[in-house]
């Protein structure tokens, strides 16, 4: 008797249900309820939209708007960085060095988040060595004043998430393989045209793995933001943090994490319809119907 | 650094007609290779190198794996360059020229068709990267799968098609560019035998209806005798015959051709003065001129092809006679139209056994382990020097034709 195919999946169905669904769902019933009083942390006794009015108040409606910005600008230099260094070092790296950068762009992950995030704060600081070193050489006339602006927190986040970019990458572009580059300039595609048809189009699943896994988190990371960032790097991470922690008030934390994923869920999509979009008028250049030509008899 | 080669000035063997008037232009398809040196690391891959194929010429490149005929065609193509020596496609050199500017496409072992494209993409793919207009390039299409019989297939993509089929649109794909040489490495290799045949056939009409120069490179003699006009058949780098099916396989230039062409029996021995082999208790006599001018005495091997070795009942004991030899029948092999007969000989001779292959309505009925006498006409046998370094001064086509 054959053995139900389900039993391989139960382990992730168990896992995605203890750890995914019924924290998320937790967290929706909260964003309904309210905060009791000072010393309570959430009630729902009586359900409203009010959280949810309240977190779209035009502090938080600014919050989240920096907050995407910081999230699609971060993921697209990440993008930027990671495309040529994946690339370089799927193609033009010998295997034996490569095993070696490999390395190099994961041996950060040995060290905790926050502590690397703490080493550029110590960089970035007006009284620190990089501002002392631009202004020995004239590059800068006061002191560095980068720390606690978006540029700080831009910088750390595609710091932090740069990895989760080229890793992808740099499988995609390495599952290609020199045979087809081979065959695309041997049919009269130069580099950059081979890159372009070949290459990309080959490793846009790894593309897309890339963007969400750099994206997704960064949107919802507030340690990078609180650490570089201050008051003005504000993301709603922090926001999300602040009020589960600082102010009690996990009603409305949850509402604001619910409108997180919200925001996330139609940027991705978004996204995805603009990729779509562009990409459209070469998939359409490329393509070939030969159902209407007539048969080589008909035409002779 | 053109490196001329040094003497003995090197005679670039051509298969039809004097090269002179035909000029360093015009010669469209025409592919020359002159003293064409590639190393990879301390190893040669290919050691000065000549080799000239005609316009239109099937020209198959044979020889066992390492040989380096797969650096020759990727040299020709562009993705490798020589470290010496000159290639000159159509008549022009072809030195820095990247692979997407060489008039000449592949086909390659794996097929590399685009997987994110269906047929009629990856077909059209070369004639976009030449700004084909799209009319022109809906017509080239369909009349390049039409050519492979691969029509109906357009709209698949590669991932739903067998390797036969995936052949087929390479093939297309490569085609449609209208190269003036196209190259083709070890294609058939990944299909089973009774496609590959169909293939071999169908390749050799679509040469000769189109008039393109194929490279054909292979590690199996069959196919190079069954589709090249010339062969040529390469070891440690270098050319060891270049020549026609029927020459290479009556007239093999060297021991290493002689065996890996066809089947052969070796013997070794001593040349004489008396202008015999003697191998053991066997003497050969050969009367094969060219042969046997080349060798001088002292050690030979000798060369027999099974096909030439007739069986006979054994004589009665006495003194060895020339050109036979008796020994027990090991096993009898039925391989359809012969059949073919294994005799124990002495080891003497540098073999165990001696091959016999007779027509199976000839072939006689013995039964193993009765002892028999192998024998076989003079003229049937090869004498070559023993078997040369390969670095050493290889032979190219030493009967002109």
């Amino acid at each position: 008797m054959p053995r139900p195919r389900f039993l391989l999946a139960i382990p992730a169905w168990a896992w995605l249900v203890t750890f995914f669904v019924l924290p998320v769902a937790t967290v929706v019933y909260f964003s309904f309820g309210y905060k009791p009083g000072l010393f309570g942390t959430h009630a729902t006794d009586v359900l409203s939209l009010d959280r949810y009015r309240e977190a779209l108040s035009p502090t938080f409606f600014t919050t989240f708007i920096n907050t995407l910005r910081v999230g699609i600008l971060g993921t697209l230099i990440c993008l930027l960085i990671a495309i040529p260094m994946a690339y370089w070092m799927a193609v033009k790296v010998s295997p034996n060095r490569r095993v070696f950068l490999l390395a190099l762009v994961i041996v950060p992950f040995w060290t905790n988040f926050l502590v690397r995030t703490i080493g550029w704060q110590v960089i970035l600081a007006p009284e620190g060595w990089l501002s002392g070193l631009l202004q020995s050489v004239g590059l800068r006339d006061g002191p560095l004043a980068i720390l606690y602006t978006r540029p700080a927190v831009l910088l750390g986040v595609v710091y932090n998430y740069l990895p989760l970019m080229i890793l992808p990458l740099f499988v995609a572009f390495d599952r290609v393989g020199p045979a087809l580059r081979e065959a695309s300039k041997d049919l009269g595609a130069d580099r950059w045209r081979t890159f372009t048809q070949v290459t990309l189009p080959m490793a846009r699943p790894g593309i897309i793995a890339g963007v969400l896994l750099v994206f997704i988190p960064l949107m919802g990371d507030y340690i990078t933001a609180t650490v570089l960032g201050g008051a003005r790097g504000n993301m709603v991470g922090q926001l999300v943090a602040s009020q589960f922690q600082a102010a009690q008030n996990w009603a409305l934390g949850s509402a604001m994490a619910v409108l997180l994923i919200l925001v996330i869920a139609v940027t991705v999509l978004v996204g995805a319809a603009m990729a779509y979009l562009v990409s459209w008028p070469f998939a359409r250049h490329r393509r070939l119907r030969l159902a209407d030509l007539p048969p080589a008899e008909a035409r002779t | 650094m053109t490196d001329a080669p040094q003497d003995p000035a090197p005679t670039v063997p051509t298969g039809a007609g004097p090269r002179g008037s035909s000029g360093e232009r015009g010669r469209a398809g025409a592919v020359e290779l002159i003293g064409v040196t590639k190393r990879f690391g301390h190893a040669v891959a290919v050691d000065r190198l000549d080799l000239a194929i005609e316009p239109g010429e099937f020209i198959a490149l044979l020889g066992p794996s390492g040989c380096g005929k797969t650096t020759t065609l990727r040299m020709i193509a562009g993705f490798e360059h020589p470290d010496e020596g000159e290639i000159r496609i159509s008549g022009e050199g072809v030195r820095g020229v990247p692979p997407h500017r060489r008039h000449v496409n592949t086909v390659f072992q794996n097929y590399s068709l685009f997987p994110h494209m269906n047929v009629a993409e990856n077909v059209a793919y070369g004639l976009h990267q030449q700004r084909t207009p799209r009319a022109e390039i809906r017509e080239r299409v369909a009349e390049a799968l039409d050519m492979v019989q691969m029509r109906s297939f357009a709209d698949r993509k590669p991932a739903q098609m067998s390797g036969g089929q995936q052949q087929r649109v390479a093939l297309a794909r490569a085609l449609v560019n209208k190269p003036s040489v196209l190259l083709l490495d070890e294609p058939l290799g990944a299909l089973d035998r009774q496609l590959r045949e169909e293939m071999q056939i169908e390749l050799k009409l679509l040469q000769s209806r189109l008039g393109t120069t194929f490279v054909f490179v292979t590690h199996d003699q069959h196919e190079a005798l069954s589709m090249g006009d010339r062969i040529a058949i390469m070891r440690a780098g270098r050319i060891e015959q270049l020549d026609t099916a029927d020459e290479v396989y009556a007239r093999p230039a060297s021991a290493f051709v002689a065996g890996f062409v066809g089947q052969q029996n070796f013997i070794e021995g001593t040349l004489g003065a008396d202008g015999l082999v003697h191998a053991g208790p066997v003497r050969l006599r050969s009367t094969r001129r060219t042969e046997t001018e080349q060798v001088r005495p002292g050690r030979v091997r000798a060369a027999i092809r099974p096909e030439y070795v007739s069986l006979g009942p054994a004589t009665a004991e006495g003194g060895p006679t020339e050109n036979s030899v008796s020994g027990r029948l090991a096993g009898v092999a039925h391989l359809g139209e012969t059949m073919q007969f294994v005799v124990e000989v002495p080891a003497s001779i540098g073999t165990t056994s001696l091959v016999s292959r007779i027509p199976t309505p000839a072939a006689p009925s013995v039964r193993t382990g009765t002892t028999v006498t192998a024998s076989w006409s003079s003229d049937s046998v090869h004498l070559f020097a023993p078997d040369r370094a390969p670095a050493g001064t290889a032979t190219t086509d030493p009967v002109p034709s």
